[in-house]
């Protein structure tokens, strides 16, 4: 095809001002997709972070505002409000089959052996029976005994304690001492209960020490196929029926509004990439312009002696088609780079880039780029095609 | 033989439409141009003479009466129809050369016969025409600026033959060049139109229109001998 090769020789002729125009579609393509892998990492990671096992209803008691995500951890004696034995049967009855469990909480000063400097930490109080549908342990057993308790993987290896090591749980260890009879997998960050600083004990025993019978925090784990807006919806109906008491929240529907505002940020963050992939547009279009405005004459003397307007259309698509593509494919190369260092860099870590949804960033930044492009060039390749053949002959 | 008209003209009027009021740059002309001709067109400036080139060349349209290339009248044909017949019946010669810088000898002169076939560079045809206009074959494969003004010619009349014409169309075809190179071109359009080539040529040039057999001398857009 000629108009291919005068396509490809007038760009190497040029070869300064078309690299210039590539450059931009490569910044472009290269901001957009990296942006993209950046949220896409973000977003791989905070889902690997955040530890679901399966669906879960957390209820706690309503404090007229907000719904409670992110008390792992907390002081729960902060707040007088909590569920009583009486709602919490009412919650039980409501959810089954599935299970629901009590957990109390509160944090407190403890010793981990002689001469050890004194920590505090959160605790938790739950049934040993609830413990297995609750946690999963690296080592050691599940408590059963009030003398016993586990830790979490963090407060473990913080602390460098072992299955058999023993805490003092107060000031001077007068609330008793406890041993560690299992080590907690790490969980991350949790909707429910977060562990991996914390240590945990027997319900009975947190009732003892701590003389409370009410609870902070009532965990339903819902049972695979049912619905977990639906188990939400029915304790929001049985428990706030005449005044809000309770706040309940869907860590699936959580999640998904997580999921989605990082979704959100990674699209307004890769449209801040679009910009500059206009910008490289407005440069095709430019240089478009000029390589019509400088071969008028040529176009004139083709014309005249049989090229169709379709053809000289064609000559400058194929301008604009190779800029854009070989940009857009640098660009998208490039990106890779870009992406490993800007995840390196912001998230500390690199493994989120070589999956499959971190390249759709950069294919779509690559076909956006090429799109443009083309797009760019549309309408200085119609006005060439439909010069007076006349006029541009002309033309000096 | 043939004895159709290459070209015929009857009572052709063309009217540029200008803000400051209506052009008429030619007026009635009727002329035909039979097989084998050698013809000059001469006038003044502003006479209509481009006018008529374009006409001519199927680049414009007549504002009414008719133009018949080979049989076939143009008024009615669209643009890509006008194209066809420029690329398939008409070779045009500038007086400014006009080859594609971006290409060698070789793919200027095979240009239009691309556009006609639809495929890539033919370089036996073409070396074959270039020879018959008399080009150094060590030339067939360097770009336009490296020849001198005369050679360009050479390949741009090779250019305008290559998909056998019913007529040559030149525009000042010696205007650019010194007299000696100029009757060099000049005994090349001859020896062409000995073999047969129809050509039709305008000049401001006596002396260039003395090599034509009849010349039609046209002002104000009328044909006056």
């Amino acid at each position: 095809m000629i108009f291919w090769e005068i396509a490809k020789r007038n760009i190497r002729l040029h070869l300064l001002r078309s690299t210039l125009a590539m450059l931009g579609i490569v910044i472009g393509v290269v901001a957009i997709a990296s942006m993209g892998i950046l949220g896409n990492s973000l977003v791989l990671s905070v889902s690997d972070s955040l530890h679901t096992v399966g669906d879960s209803v957390i209820v706690s008691p309503y404090t007229g505002g907000g719904s409670g995500f992110g008390q792992g951890g907390g002081a729960a004696g902060s707040t007088s409000l909590k569920i009583t034995d009486q709602q919490f049967q009412q919650i039980k009855r409501v959810v089954a089959p599935n299970i629901a469990i009590p957990v109390l909480q509160t944090s407190d000063i403890m010793k981990l052996g002689v001469g050890s400097d004194t920590i505090v930490a959160p605790i938790y109080g739950i049934s040993p029976d609830d413990l297995p549908n609750l946690v999963n342990l690296k080592a050691g057993d599940y408590s059963r005994s009030d003398s016993g308790c586990l830790v979490g993987s963090k407060f473990a290896d913080d602390h460098n304690v072992k299955v058999g090591s023993r805490i003092s749980i107060g000031t001077d260890g007068d609330l008793g001492t406890l041993r560690v009879t299992g080590i907690i997998e790490e969980r991350g960050i949790s909707f429910d209960i977060s562990t991996d600083s914390a240590i945990v004990v027997t319900q009975n025993w947190f009732d003892t020490t701590y003389n409370r019978i009410d609870y902070d925090t009532v965990v339903v784990k819902v049972n695979q196929g049912v619905d977990s807006a639906v188990v939400k919806t029915t304790i929001e109906n049985q428990m706030n029926k005449r005044d809000k008491v309770v706040s309940v929240m869907d860590s699936k529907a959580t999640l998904a509004t997580i999921f989605s505002a990082f979704s959100a940020v990674t699209t307004f963050v890769s449209a801040i990439g679009g910009i500059s992939m206009i910008v490289a547009g407005v440069s095709i279009f430019n240089i478009m312009m000029m390589s019509v405005t400088e071969r008028i004459k040529e176009i004139g003397i083709m014309r005249s002696i049989g090229t169709q307007k379709r053809e000289v259309m064609w000559m400058f698509m194929y301008e604009a088609a190779i800029l854009g593509v070989v940009g857009s494919v640098i660009g998208g190369l490039l990106s890779i780079l870009t992406g490993y260092a800007v995840s390196a860099l912001l998230l500390n870590s690199t493994k989120y880039l070589f999956v499959w949804s971190s390249a759709t960033p950069i294919i779509e930044g690559v076909c956006f780029g090429i799109v443009i492009s083309l797009a760019c060039g549309i309408y200085p390749a119609w006005k060439a095609a439909n010069l007076s053949p006349i006029e541009a002959m002309r033309h000096e | 033989m043939d004895t159709q008209p290459v070209m015929l003209f009857r009572d052709v009027v063309k009217v540029y439409p200008l803000p400051a009021g209506d052009v008429t740059a030619l007026d009635g002309v009727s002329f035909q141009v039979d097989r084998g001709e050698f013809i000059s067109v001469m006038g003044p400036s502003g006479s209509g003479k481009s006018t008529l080139l374009n006409l001519m060349g199927c680049l414009d349209t007549p504002t009414s009466g008719d133009i018949f290339i080979s049989g076939t009248r143009i008024g009615d044909m669209s643009d890509v129809q006008l194209t066809n017949l420029r690329r398939d019946r008409i070779g045009f010669i500038f007086q400014y050369f006009n080859l594609f810088p971006l290409l060698n000898i070789i793919e200027n002169v095979t240009f239009p016969l691309m556009l006609k076939t639809g495929k890539g560079v033919d370089p036996e045809r073409g070396r074959e025409v270039l020879r018959s206009v008399q080009l150094d074959d060590k030339l067939f494969t360097h770009t336009p600026t490296e020849l001198s003004g005369g050679q360009q010619q050479r390949v741009a009349v090779a250019r305008a033959l290559i998909n056998d014409p019913d007529i040559l169309l030149c525009d000042e075809p010696t205007g650019n060049l010194d007299s000696k190179t100029g009757a060099g071109i000049m005994d090349l359009m001859t020896e062409l139109n000995r073999k047969g080539t129809t050509i039709i040529m305008v000049t401001h040039d006596a002396h260039i229109a003395e090599y034509s057999r009849r010349t039609v001398r046209i002002a104000d857009g009328r044909i006056v001998a």
